[in-house]
């Protein structure tokens, strides 16, 4: 799921070398981090949210059979740390 | 993901290769969700390339769930345009979603046809996603009593029925 998580916001963002996602098990839910550039972070949350939402509803169905709770948190860089 | 369940049955040799990359976009999304669920091509309507949902656990975690088929549906589509380009689209189903949906929309299309045009009174449906206003349009668009029209911002769009004047 991670890996996938990664594939898809890496295939919307502009700067796809930015994006990195840590995942986070938790005792009863799984927390996805997804990083991406400053600029970037509306691309990777979609308008309205549609694009996290869609995620969001797929990682859901994915972890039905563990009955484990997800979450799916999208960061923008640190302005800064983005010039590279 | 079982790897003896990878599809290379039914059609998929006779299909384009913008179709065969949209399909392995799928199965990709498939294999990345870590049930037991397989995709098959059951149809070819360009530019829609029509799927749909198998295997074990494809009815418990799509079946009931419209929202979810949307979802891997709309992120599908998506990577598509993306990696394939835009000659090509999915429709996904499972275990027969769509088609009981079609049916359920166009009947309460018409309940709520007869009723606006007893009342001589506009009246408004619960938010649907574009596809599915559309079966409540088509449905319509003959009847000589009442015309649809939407209204709002997805995902909040509305379709209205209103009396024909």
């Amino acid at each position: 799921m991670k890996l996938f998580i990664e594939h898809l916001v890496q295939a919307v963002v502009d700067k796809p070398e930015q994006v990195r996602v840590e995942e986070e098990p938790g005792e009863n839910a799984t927390v996805y981090k997804i990083h991406v550039a400053a600029d970037d972070l509306g691309k990777a949350i979609g308008k309205q949210g549609r694009i996290a939402n869609a995620m969001r509803v797929i990682a859901k169905a994915s972890a039905m059979k563990e009955n484990r709770k997800v979450y799916l948190e999208v960061i923008g860089a640190k302005e800064d740390v983005s010039i590279t | 993901m079982v790897e003896e369940h990878n599809p290379e049955n039914v059609n998929t040799h006779n299909i384009t290769d913008m179709e065969r990359g949209a399909f392995d976009i799928i199965i990709e999304m498939c294999q990345a969700m870590e049930l037991d669920i397989t995709p098959e091509i059951t149809g070819s309507n360009p530019p829609y390339l029509e799927i749909n949902l198998t295997g074990h656990d494809a009815a418990e975690a799509f079946g009931r769930f419209g929202k979810r088929l949307d979802a891997v549906q709309y992120l599908a589509n998506l990577l598509i345009l993306k990696r394939v380009g835009a000659e090509v689209r999915v429709v996904l189903d499972c275990a027969g979603y769509r088609l009981r949906r079609i049916q359920v929309l166009e009947n309460l299309a018409r309940e709520y046809a007869a009723q606006v045009k007893e009342r001589q009174e506009e009246c408004e449906l619960d938010p649907l996603p574009a596809h599915e206003r559309r079966i409540i349009h088509n449905t319509l668009s003959d009847d000589p009593h009442v015309t649809t029209y939407s209204e709002g911002v997805d995902p909040d769009r509305k379709v209205i029925i209103a009396p024909r004047s």
